[in-house]
């Protein structure tokens, strides 16, 4: 293994233990690991920013390969630096006169057909059809959409504030709520679900470095970290008792 | 007191302490939970689901030779849920002999996509150029996507490597999205699966399916029902899903017990948590 890999695979343990010993409570390893997290991140997000946007699409082609038409593209973007200069902040509307104008222009057409239209026809569809082979009547599937539309006519009731919920509004108000809950009750589901898989992929890594070929990296620092912790705990106990 | 009455206040005074129990000890029993199926695996059956099967089953149906482009939408922070889907997906489309493209909207996810697309590559014997081709970044989102639509060379003149688009053999005959058969965005949020719909599939009119951290699923489930995606990979259970279809295990299959046995848990703390809190609820609402 290179060396390279295993000075990565100890630097990550240490950092994923760091982070994780704030569950014991906050700490000065944790703030260690936060900091550097950090800093690392817009570091890394600079760095990368510069080599794929700066270096690939811009210098290369303008300068290597003669495209010079970029520029334009180029002095929209330093426009948006000049709010940092109050005398020629007005410069800066330019740019974002034309962000502003060209978002719009593509996203206000393409989401209205594409996350309402479509999703209206698909609360819309049909229980019973007639066609070449006869009439199709209510099946199954036709309880889910029975159950779409229900779900979705009820919650726009909920939402529907410029009448006082009562008598039928009232009731059809409260499916709506219901329907809410079942939605939020699945989003939190789903959510626990994603925290729990970052667990499970980081605790795969730190198993894995706890093989000889690493040195044995998760159990070396582990057993830091947690004396690490006695020790720190035992100065604020003490600093604590003198004064 | 009466013998009732006492055994009331005591269940009272357990479910109190348990209700004010170091939460500290909570995150310990997750800890073990987690770990201990991934020590020692107990292989729990995996049921795939129709959202994932029809992605696989679009694959099965694509010709050999045929283009498929996947998007990795994605940075290490979901590494652990799309990762595994990524190496699987592309195991199946080299197996399949698709010719490959591959690309992210992310920057902070270049590298990594670059080392999964030429990893998997390598691993199932495919030629860089020929057999696929890593087209890196491209800064704009929902721009690239459209750009790409009317003229792939432009948006990437050259790919990741430095080489030509334009010359590249594997991308002779794919000049716009509109040569592209199936494209799968796996997408941690935004750009990802919506964008790709919004300014790709509706205008450029190819297939896409879909693969998301388990947060973002519910969002997108709803394009599935429209037939907006023809298939969704929902977090680690949607990439060991896949795995299974695909026969090889890997990281999510893996993980998928650890997954169980963390979910058993928190639905038992959750019930409990609810019976211990009616067990004091009187008291609780006498003082609120």
């Amino acid at each position: 293994m290179s060396t390279e890999m295993l000075i990565g695979a100890w630097v990550a343990t240490g950092l994923s233990l760091f982070m994780y010993s704030f569950l014991y409570k906050d700490n000065p390893f944790f703030k260690l690991g936060e900091h550097i997290y950090v800093g690392v991140s817009v570091g890394y997000g600079l760095v990368i920013t510069y080599y794929e946007v700066m270096v690939k699409k811009l210098y290369v082609p303008m300068v290597q390969q003669g495209d010079w038409w970029l520029i334009l593209p180029t002095l929209l973007g330093l426009l948006v630096l000049a709010r940092f200069i109050p005398a020629l902040a007005w410069l800066s509307r330019i740019s974002f006169a034309f962000i502003v104008g060209i978002g719009s222009g593509i996203a206000i057409p393409r989401v209205i057909s594409s996350l309402i239209l479509q999703q209206v026809q698909g609360t819309l569809k049909p229980l019973v059809t007639v066609g070449d082979g006869g009439v199709s009547w209510f099946t199954f599937a036709g309880l889910n959409t029975l159950l779409i539309l229900v779900g979705v006519v009820s919650v726009l009731f909920y939402f529907f504030f410029s009448i006082e919920h009562t008598g039928v509004v009232h009731r059809i108000a409260r499916v709506g709520i219901y329907f809410l809950m079942v939605s939020f009750g699945a989003a939190f589901g789903y959510t626990v679900m994603a925290r729990m898989s970052l667990l499970i992929g980081r605790f795969d890594e730190l198993i894995q470095y706890a093989s000889p070929d690493y040195g044995y990296a998760t159990l070396v620092l582990l057993a830091l970290v947690i004396a690490g912790l006695v020790l720190w705990e035992r100065g604020r106990t003490s600093e604590s008792d003198n004064g | 007191m009466t013998q009732s009455s006492a055994e009331l206040t005591a269940m009272k005074d357990f479910a109190r302490r348990m209700l004010s129990l170091d939460r500290r000890l909570i995150f310990l029993l997750i800890a073990v939970v987690t770990l201990l199926p991934l020590l020692y695996p107990f292989r729990l059956p995996i049921r795939v689901s129709p959202e994932v099967r029809k992605i696989y089953d679009y694959m099965e149906s694509l010709p050999e030779g045929s283009v498929f482009l996947l998007s990795l939408d994605f940075d290490p922070s979901s590494k652990p849920e799309l990762y595994p889907m990524s190496i699987a997906l592309l195991r199946h489309a080299f197996r399949k002999n698709l010719k490959v493209v591959g690309m992210t909207l992310w920057i902070t996810g270049t590298s990594m996509a670059e080392s999964v697309v030429a990893g998997v590559a390598q691993e199932s014997g495919k030629e860089k150029g020929k057999d696929y081709v890593f087209l890196g970044y491209g800064p704009g989102g929902a721009n690239v996507i459209i750009s790409m639509g009317q003229d792939l060379y432009a948006t990437f003149p050259t790919d990741y490597y430095g080489a030509k688009t334009a010359e590249l053999p594997m991308l002779k005959e794919v000049r716009t999205l509109r040569d592209i058969q199936y494209v799968i965005s796996l997408s941690a949020g935004s750009p990802g699966v919506e964008t790709w719909y919004v300014y790709g599939k509706e205008k450029y009119d190819f297939e896409l399916g879909g693969g998301c951290t388990a947060v973002s699923a519910p969002g997108l489930y709803p394009l599935i029902d429209t037939g907006q995606i023809n298939g969704l990979l929902g977090g680690l259970r949607g990439a060991a899903e896949y795995e299974t279809l695909v026969g090889v295990a890997g990281k999510a299959t893996a993980g998928m017990d650890a997954q169980s046995a963390t979910h058993f848990l928190i639905i038992f703390l959750i019930v409990a948590c609810n019976l211990f809190y009616f067990l004091t609820g009187q008291e609780g609402r006498r003082r609120g």
